[in-house]
């Protein structure tokens, strides 16, 4: 059994933030949870659809982020409590429908859980969803460590319910990736019944009718619940404070930074002189509170990462407080004491306090480190590039596309999309480098759509977009139809590797198992297409001539849009791992090695991390422990020095 | 050429980039870098190798024609206008097949055949027609296959790229039917600039050159086809002599071309180029130019001989009557001659009209002796 579900009152656990936000949820009865995979809040609904059975919960995969969200949305209007993942950028995929259940209103209690990625350490953004908040006027809690990430889910549902509206819950890689111990609650032992009761007075806001206007008395409701919660939040065990009486620097924020303020208080040693009011309901900001402890000094440090999202709420509220409490001064992105990029550590709260203290008693890491450490790196280590796996269908997909639109030789390009595939944009020289344009999920076949129209200015080169089968469901089907129903000229390469790959496996609509483990309708992708009215062909990236042959092909056939279905198992997939196709070896007296004829075509250009170059040898070489034995290499061996033979 | 490079890289600027290429496939299936595409040649990924045999071998990287000349052919058989001419003579096919299978008189069909059946060569590399004009280079080694492939292709044919592919394999002696450029290429490849790879240039033993004054390219001639017919109808074409004109033969009846027409869609390497008759083969092939009615003298090849083992080859089949001869008038060595000379002069300007300046001749070397003399 699942420790997420284990009755241990009071008894201490080590969990993964996203874990101990999963254990939240379940502590506060939840039933329903829906979400789109998306690093780093994947692991939230995993671990719920690993309990679901026992927890009596129903569990999604969704097929994108505003989907989860009415999914979820449907359970809080049918009285349970529901919660809905995703990662920063989903928010803005769900905003449409988040903007009108903020106004429409909720009835169970309903969160939901954004985690964000500052530093875009595994994101094409960084994007600060924080202000959808103050945009569509919800309330937004922030944990700061491991235990909070639990409680103040759990709370969120309460805060929810009080207020009849949806409640955002914001984690950071940091929190949600990191582990910590937490002390478990209660879990409920009942579940409520699902009904939606609609037959009420139509304003009524757990009987009517479930929707945004009147508006403007709708708009008016919202904004008394916003208030209720700025009151709520006054007296909030989430906001603390701890330091002296009357610091000399009081550090204002919230999530993960808490941890590198109480470090960078500790590494200085002004235990006595700092103190940390740190918020975990962050918006509305309750006032009061505020008030109460920035009187306590005149000297602000606002310690948060990427945007100075609380920084500017506090100044607003500062302002207004100015006649009676008179002016401070506050530090931090706006006057250079902090970047408004990228992530926060203790060493730059460390930095940014000592200069305001004019302490510099605590070097930590020098400013040249980074550049030391890189330029030893560069001589010790062998070069790594951030590239696709061993035996991984993209490396051959992108081979093939890549050759095709060379042959074509008009220029051809790729509009990219989001997925593993994605990397193919960042080998401009390689073997590879045929990816142009990438934005978010889905926007690959409209952009590739727009291109394609535009043969009456002018343009000649073939338009080429890919996207992956869990993308696919996601956001291309409209892109798709728009680009049919306009006659675009361009070709869609569905990169078909049987699963969300990037994010571990997680299912898509398009898989005969749900996350819940129970049997599916496989949604098929090429009766999609072809019911939208296009020409549809699949084909094997390994097989590659043949493939090749076929791009080319479409290429020439300049007529609408143009379906290839790349289909190939991703090489990690839990079917297919550590399950070698072929035994691949290198024969030594074949290989051409660096002479002219081959000149290293496998590990110069194609780059598999299974093979090595044997620099004393000057022979290419097959590391058999990461070799996935997808054979492809031997395909491309222009010596045929790469042997392969059918693993037992 | 910066640091005296002489590989991939350098093809791409002085060959590709400068549209000299030629798409005759000597740089294809030596290495994975280089492909063929439809009539075009395809850097499909960068090569970094200093002197590389693409380069090397390219008709169109620069060439020392005068040390090819004393190499590969007698000296006392030197011309100017056409290389070397042993002998030269009107032929056609005695078989009334092969000639109706064939462009024009059949003689290579004829001799490619009788080199196949005696031994000479295991395998005949020529040129085939694909759907949509799409031709490529084949190895046959029944001599029924080389008889099936006899019709002019006016679309380059990667057919060197072939012999690469071929000389690799279990062919041991390889004879190919190449247009000039091509055979300008094997040429190179036979002089050895760099270590070749096993000798397998050592197993060309017969080149059959054909005269060629322009090819069209592909993707231009396609469009230009379309406008008239359809692609599947076309069975054959040829350029009948003062005519001005290119002449399409569909199922439906004869399309007429003008030469205007025909001209914009000319490869422009072909304006680039300096030879007509294939100087450096064993035995070039061209239509005869005879005085009188067209029809009756398609059917005749002008033969020029040029090395030991061509004559040899030619005489074989005049001994075993499967060429028949007929009596050259006097003018018409002298008119290959200015035409081929007249060709020469029209590259060397529009080389210079590329280049941008006279003396630099891109792949010609401006002191060669027939050079100079034009030029003089």
């Amino acid at each position: 059994m699942s420790k997420l579900i284990a009755q241990k009152e009071g008894v201490e656990y080590l969990l993964m933030g996203n874990e101990a936000i999963s254990r939240g949820a379940l502590e506060a009865g939840v039933s329903v949870a829906c979400g789109y995979p998306g690093t780093p809040s994947s692991e939230i609904i995993e671990s719920l659809c690993r309990v679901a059975k026992e927890g009596n919960l129903y569990v999604e995969w969704s097929a994108n982020e505003k989907v989860s969200m009415e999914v979820a949305a449907a359970a809080s209007f049918a009285g349970m409590r529901s919660l809905c993942t995703m990662k920063q950028n989903g928010v803005h995929v769900a905003s449409d429908f988040l903007l009108h259940l903020a106004a429409s209103g909720i009835r169970g209690g309903m969160i939901l859980v954004f985690c964000e990625d500052p530093g875009a350490l595994s994101s094409v953004n960084e994007v600060e969803s924080r202000y959808f908040a103050p945009m569509i006027e919800i309330p937004l809690l922030e944990p700061a460590n491991f235990q909070e990430a639990k409680d103040m889910t759990r709370w969120a549902f309460e805060l929810s319910e009080e207020i009849k509206n949806i409640v955002m819950v914001r984690s950071v890689t940091r929190l949600s990736h990191g582990s910590g111990n937490v002390i478990f609650g209660k879990l409920p032992n009942t579940k409520r019944q699902a009904e939606f009761r609609c037959d009420g007075p139509i304003l009524d806001p757990d009987t009517g009718l479930v929707f945004s206007a009147p508006v403007v008395y709708k708009h008016q409701l919202q904004q008394e619940k916003i208030k209720r919660a700025e009151e709520i939040f006054e007296r909030s065990p989430f906001n603390t404070y701890e330091g002296p009486e009357k610091p000399g620097v009081l550090l204002i924020t919230s999530s993960i930074c808490y941890l590198y303020c109480r470090e960078a208080i500790s590494l200085l040693g002004v235990e006595d002189r700092v103190g940390v009011l740190k918020f975990g309901a962050t918006w509305p900001l309750p006032p009061s509170f505020l008030k109460r402890h920035l009187s306590l000094t005149d000297k602000i440090l606002m310690v948060e990462e990427v945007r100075p999202f609380l920084e500017e709420r506090v100044k607003i509220l500062a302002a207004g407080m100015a006649p009676e409490m008179g002016i401070k001064t506050f530090y931090g992105k706006e006057t250079g004491h902090f970047p408004s990029v990228g992530e926060l550590n203790p060493d730059l709260v460390v930095s940014a306090l000592g200069k305001i203290m004019g302490i510099n008693s605590y070097v930590g890491m020098p400013a040249d480190y980074e550049k030391k450490a890189q330029a030893l790196a560069s001589t010790k280590n062998p070069q790594r590039d951030l590239t696709f796996c061993p035996g991984c269908p993209h490396r051959a997909s992108f081979w093939l596309i890549h050759n095709a639109l060379q042959m074509d030789g008009r220029r051809g390009f790729v509009c990219g999309d989001i997925g593993c595939y994605s990397m193919a944009i960042l080998s401009p020289a390689g073997g590879f480098g045929v990816m142009k344009t990438l934005h978010s999920m889905g926007s690959g076949t409209g952009i590739a759509g727009g291109f394609g129209k535009f043969g009456q200015f002018g343009m000649e080169q073939p338009v080429l977009t890919v996207c992956g089968d869990s993308t696919f469901y996601h956001a291309v089907i409209p892109a798709l139809i728009n680009a049919v129903h306009h006659r675009a000229n361009m070709i869609l390469i569905v990169l078909d590797n049987g699963g969300t790959a990037m994010t571990g496996f997680q299912s898509h609509p398009g898989l005969t198992v749900n996350a819940m483990g129970e049997e599916a309708p496989a949604v098929d992708i090429a009766r999609i297409c072809e019911a939208i009215g296009v020409k549809v062909e699949i084909r094997d990236p390994f097989d590659l001539e043949e493939t090749r042959e076929t791009i080319n092909r479409l290429l020439e056939d300049e007529e609408g849009v143009r379906v290839l279905i790349l289909r190939q198992i991703c090489g990690l997939s839990p079917e297919k791992k550590a399950a070698k196709r072929y035994e691949v070896r290198i024969d030594e007296a074949l290989c051409l090695g660096e002479n002219c004829g081959c000149n290293r075509l496998c590990t110069r250009i194609f780059r598999c991390p299974g093979i090595n170059w044997d620099r004393q040898k000057k022979k290419a070489r097959i590391d058999e422990v990461i070799c996935a034995g997808c054979g492809v290499c031997s395909s491309i061996c222009p010596a045929g020095a790469i042997k392969r033979e059918e693993a037992a | 050429m910066e640091d005296g490079g002489m590989g991939q890289r350098e093809l791409q600027r002085e060959v590709i980039d400068t549209h000299l290429c030629t798409g005759c496939g000597a740089c294809v299936g030596l290495c994975p870098y280089q492909t063929s595409y439809h009539d075009r040649i395809i850097l499909l990924h960068p090569c970094d190798i200093k002197v590389g045999r693409c380069y090397m071998f390219c008709p169109r990287t620069p060439t020392n024609l005068e040390t090819m000349r004393k190499s590969l052919c007698e000296e006392k058989d030197l011309t100017p206008e056409i290389g070397a001419v042993k002998g030269f003579y009107l032929t056609r096919a005695t078989d009334e097949q092969i000639r109706k299978d064939a462009q024009h008189g059949g003689s290579v069909t004829t001799l490619m055949t009788l080199a196949l059946r005696e031994g000479i060569i295991d395998t005949a590399i020529i040129a085939e027609g694909k759907e949509n004009f799409l031709h490529r280079g084949v190895a046959v080694n029944d001599p029924a296959e080389v008889k099936k492939r006899g019709k002019s292709k006016f679309i380059v044919s990667p057919t060197v790229a072939e012999f690469n592919r071929a000389a690799k394999g279990e062919a041991k002696k390889i004879g190919v039917v190449a247009t000039p450029c091509q055979v300008l290429a094997l040429a190179k490849m036979r002089l050895k600039p760099v270590p070749v790879d096993e000798g397998n240039i050592d197993k060309l033993k017969l080149v059959i050159g054909l005269f060629c004054g322009w090819a069209l390219s592909w993707r231009g001639f396609m469009e230009l086809l379309r406008k008239k017919t359809g692609l599947d109808a076309v069975v054959g074409m040829d350029i009948p002599p003062r005519r001005h004109t290119l002449e399409v033969y569909t199922k439906d009846g004869t399309i007429e071309f003008s030469m205007e027409e025909v001209n914009s869609c000319i490869r422009e390497a072909c304006h680039y180029c300096f030879d007509t008759t294939a100087e450096f083969a064993d035995i070039s092939v061209g239509s005869a130019r005879l005085p009188g009615r067209w029809e009756e003298t398609r059917i005749w090849n002008q033969v020029i001989v040029r090395t030991q083992r061509g004559d040899d080859l030619v005489q074989l089949a005049r001994a075993g009557g499967l060429l028949e001869f007929r009596e050259a008038p006097g003018e018409a060595l002298d008119e290959l001659k200015k035409s081929a000379m007249e060709k020469k002069r029209t590259a060397l300007k529009s080389i210079a009209a590329r280049s941008g300046s006279s003396p630099d001749l891109l792949y010609l070397d401006r002191f060669d002796p027939v050079v100079r003399m034009l030029q003089g």
